[in-house]
């Protein structure tokens, strides 16, 4: 394919970036950079451990994570991923502290040798709404952002674009995985592995499932690794990007007013201010 | 008796795909059917459901008389071996041998029965002096014979096989062929996916072509690689073997394998 | 203008930890604009010979290699692999282990090696959309690389190489896992290339594929180059069998047609033209 024949060329008509790469998310709050979904989500996950009491914390996910979810428009979404997420820790953490509080004196409820607190309860529900304040500041960044996005914006501020790749191909792979778990359990069963048999029978088919999972996975990674090497992708430097997500300077400043108000917020408590 | 029957089989995956439109097909026992048809067609949604692992969204599926829904995927695999088309996604033993051994253990068979089961298995695939060898160290067509292996050794009456020459050079190809004509000879059952025509035409005695969840075809290489259905394969994708096409062309009739042409001519 | 070529001379190759060579004493040429078919049984060294061309191998496969290549008289030996990637594009069977799996449409996909190296942008769209149209899956532009078909999938990874601007492709089996529609479809666009000048190493169990597309073809048997010559004549070599090649059908019925002593000429002509 020497120089100057058709294929080297140039198109047939003048195209640009199409409109379909780096299309903009449906919502105000979508749209926001990632860094500035991603700094709100860290300060208000932290935030809502180092605020004292109840009522601080509820009032943080009502202002930095209900109300942008609603007006992003995954709410639902949100409610149910971020319960998912935290349920079981949150169950085992509330139950803990309502039975075993130490030093607890205000008896609610005797269940035999156990005994349900007053001053249990109160902890028990501080630790549940910390638990689902974290759970729910991170599920929002997760409903918000394409990972894409979030790479990008790395990569364009600074971040080795392999390192960029790597991030967005762990996210990746996890859909792939389960996918090709699914049918290695298939060819396994077809092999007269009983997977609905007893509990022993089950665990004892956890081996040939897991094993081609990993097996192939890794396998893979040599052909996958020569694909991208054939197109360039250890070349090092920064590489040409088609798109980047928007920024502001209102939004470089409110990260930042986010972040001073973070330590503001530590250094109070530290200096022992009520909240 | 139907070994195996399908009627007015429906299959509607999640997402709302109707990969199989309204099947009816009976295969008995000792036919060697070939499965022809464009990706997408619905032939492996088809085979899935011989031995359980996917169930019917209408119809019914019978094997051996019975219903295959009053059935388990383990218990069905006793009697309908079901070799897939990638061993990577099955291959999990450290040695050749473990890993034909998994399938007829799993069957309950032990002793001296599972040994020779496994070793005519490996014979068969030209693994036999391969036995300790870690499957990752041979070639990727040696290990597609090694998933045909695994599943061999379990000795079903019904061998399906997904796509088994594909990938294979001319002798895995000869050695697929010698494996179908073996458990055939021996009153087995064969079912084939393949994309190879001339694979099919000769090794194969019924060839059933599939189009968008149903059946378009069914018949003999003879009659389905005659000229006047050659639209209908075309319409999926497909081609006649270049012997079929001489064969139209020399006026010699339908001759879908090269000896078939030969002696054709060697009459007219 | 010096004619673009790419020499092996005297080349051996042995994986990592192998007890034994995997190439031995491969002298091979590959000029512009010709289409060089290789053919050999599985694991005779096609995939390992198509991986030395390109360079992955030692690069990225590590292993030893010995002999010369030479890309247009330049030894290439001490050549990174991004650069050498400018110059040789390397296709796979497997179609979706090519993608990169982290774009979300097709355009991003065929992209991503011109972004990898940092050209300017409208380079890369330019580059972009010649090779979507080059192959004529301009229209699959905003389609999830994901969801397509395999064939699809593999015109889509072509692109992907194309927009490197190679002047070589070496292609290992590109229809191997592809349903006949889906070879079809990759072997037209072979042939487009090749029909447009382009340089193309590649290796196939479908001699029939390779009958109808490759000026020369070269069989090779437990490592080392056993013969090389014009399609026609290679390809209809008795030797064939005994390289555990598949004769294209041509050729099988010709030679079956012999032994049985026909003598028709209506075959022979029949056979002749294809």
């Amino acid at each position: 394919m020497a120089e100057g024949d058709r294929l080297t060329g140039s198109p047939t008509e003048v195209r640009g970036v199409p409109d379909f790469v780096g299309r903009p998310g449906p919502s105000a709050y979508h749209r926001l950079n990632p860094l500035t979904k991603a700094t709100s989500a860290t300060v208000t996950a932290i935030a809502a451990v180092a605020i004292g009491g109840l009522v601080g914390p509820i009032v943080l996910v009502t202002l930095a994570v209900i109300g942008p979810a609603l007006a992003a428009g995954v709410l639902g979404r949100l409610v149910r991923t971020a319960l998912l997420l935290a349920l079981p820790i949150a169950i085992s953490a509330f139950l803990v502290n309502l039975f075993f509080f130490p030093g607890a004196e205000q008896v609610l409820l005797r269940i035999g040798p156990i005994t349900a607190t007053a001053e249990g309860l109160g902890f028990a529900l501080e630790i549940l709404v910390r638990i689902l304040a974290i759970s729910g500041a991170v599920t929002l960044f997760y409903l918000t952002t394409r990972p894409a996005d979030l790479t990008v914006d790395l990569e364009r501020r600074g971040v080795s674009p392999r390192v960029a790749f790597v991030a967005n191909a762990s996210v990746q792979t996890v859909p792939a995985m389960v996918e090709r778990a699914g049918q290695i359990t298939a060819a396994q069963r077809a092999r007269g592995l009983d997977t609905e048999g007893s509990v022993w029978r089950r665990v004892r088919g956890v081996v040939p499932i897991v094993g081609p999972v990993i097996l192939g996975a890794i396998a893979e990674v040599e052909e996958r690794t020569m694909a991208l090497e054939a197109r360039g992708f250890t070349r090092p430097g920064r590489r040409t990007l088609l798109w980047a997500p928007p920024d502001s300077s209102a939004q470089a400043l409110f990260r930042w007013a986010l972040l001073l108000g973070l330590v503001a917020l530590i250094a109070a408590r530290i200096a022992g201010w009520p909240s | 008796m139907a070994e195996l029957r399908v009627e007015g089989l429906v299959h509607v995956y999640d997402g709302g795909v109707r990969a199989l439109d309204g099947v009816d097909l009976a295969i008995a026992a000792g036919e060697r059917v070939a499965l022809i048809g464009q990706n997408g067609s619905g032939k492996t949604t088809l085979v899935r459901h011989l031995n359980g692992l996917l169930r019917p969204t209408q119809g019914r599926v019978t094997v051996d008389g019975a219903d295959a829904s009053s059935l388990t995927v383990a218990q069905l695999a006793s009697r309908v071996g079901l070799v897939f088309q990638d061993p990577d996604r099955q291959i999990f033993a450290g040695t050749v041998r473990a890993e034909v051994e998994f399938g007829p253990r799993n069957l309950g068979r032990s002793g001296s029965a599972l040994r020779a089961a496994v070793s005519e298995a490996l014979e068969a695939a030209g693994l036999a002096g391969d036995e300790g060898t870690n499957p990752y160290d041979l070639g990727q067509s040696r290990r597609k014979l090694l998933a045909l292996a695994s599943v061999l050794a379990m000795r079903t009456p019904v061998l399906v096989l997904d796509e088994p020459t594909t990938g294979q050079d001319a002798r895995g190809t000869e050695r697929v062929r010698a494996i179908v004509e073996a458990v055939a000879g021996e009153g087995r059952t064969v079912v084939a996916i393949s994309h190879d025509m001339r694979f099919v035409a000769e090794t194969f005695d019924r060839v059933v072509v599939m189009r968008a969840g149903r059946l378009i075809l069914d018949g003999t290489p003879n009659s389905v690689f005659a000229a006047d259905v050659w639209d209908a394969l075309r319409s999926t994708y497909l081609e006649p073997p270049l012997a079929a096409v001489l064969g139209d062309r020399l006026g010699v009739g339908s001759t879908p394998t090269d000896a078939s042409l030969i002696e054709r001519l060697r009459a007219g | 203008m010096a004619v673009l070529t790419i020499s092996l001379a005297g080349v051996g190759y042995r994986y990592a930890g192998a007890t034994g060579p995997a190439l031995l004493d491969v002298d091979l040429e590959l000029a512009e604009g010709e289409v060089l078919g290789l053919v050999g049984a599985s694991e005779a060294g096609k995939t390992t010979l198509c991986l030395v061309v390109s360079g992955l191998a030692p690069r990225t496969v590590g292993g030893q290699i010995r002999g010369r290549i030479t890309l247009d008289g330049e030894d290439v030996d001490a050549w990174p692999m991004h650069r050498l990637s400018q110059r040789i594009g390397t296709g796979f069977q497997n179609p979706a282990t090519q993608l990169s799996q982290v774009t979300s449409s097709v355009f991003e996909e065929v992209a991503f090696g011109p972004m990898n190296l940092a050209l300017p942008r409208d380079e890369v769209v330019a580059r972009t959309w010649t090779a979507l149209e080059s192959l004529r899956i301009d229209d699959l532009a905003d389609r999830d690389p994901q969801r397509l078909s395999g064939g699809q999938q593999q015109l889509v990874a072509l692109a992907g190489l194309l927009a490197m601007r190679p002047g070589h492709l070496v292609l290992d089996e590109p229809t191997a896992q592809l349903d006949p529609a889906g070879t079809r479809l990759v072997g037209d666009a072979i042939e487009r290339l090749a029909a447009d000048g382009a340089s193309i190493l590649v290796a196939e169990q479908k001699t029939d594929l390779l009958a109808a597309i490759c000026s020369r073809v070269a069989v090779i048997d437990a490592g080392r180059v056993a013969l090389v010559g014009p399609a026609a004549d290679v390809l209809a070599d008795p030797r064939l069998a005994d390289f555990g090649v598949t004769e294209p059908s041509p050729v099988r019925l010709g030679r079956a047609a012999e032994s049985a002593g026909i003598a028709d000429a209506r075959l022979t002509e029949a056979l002749a033209r294809g």
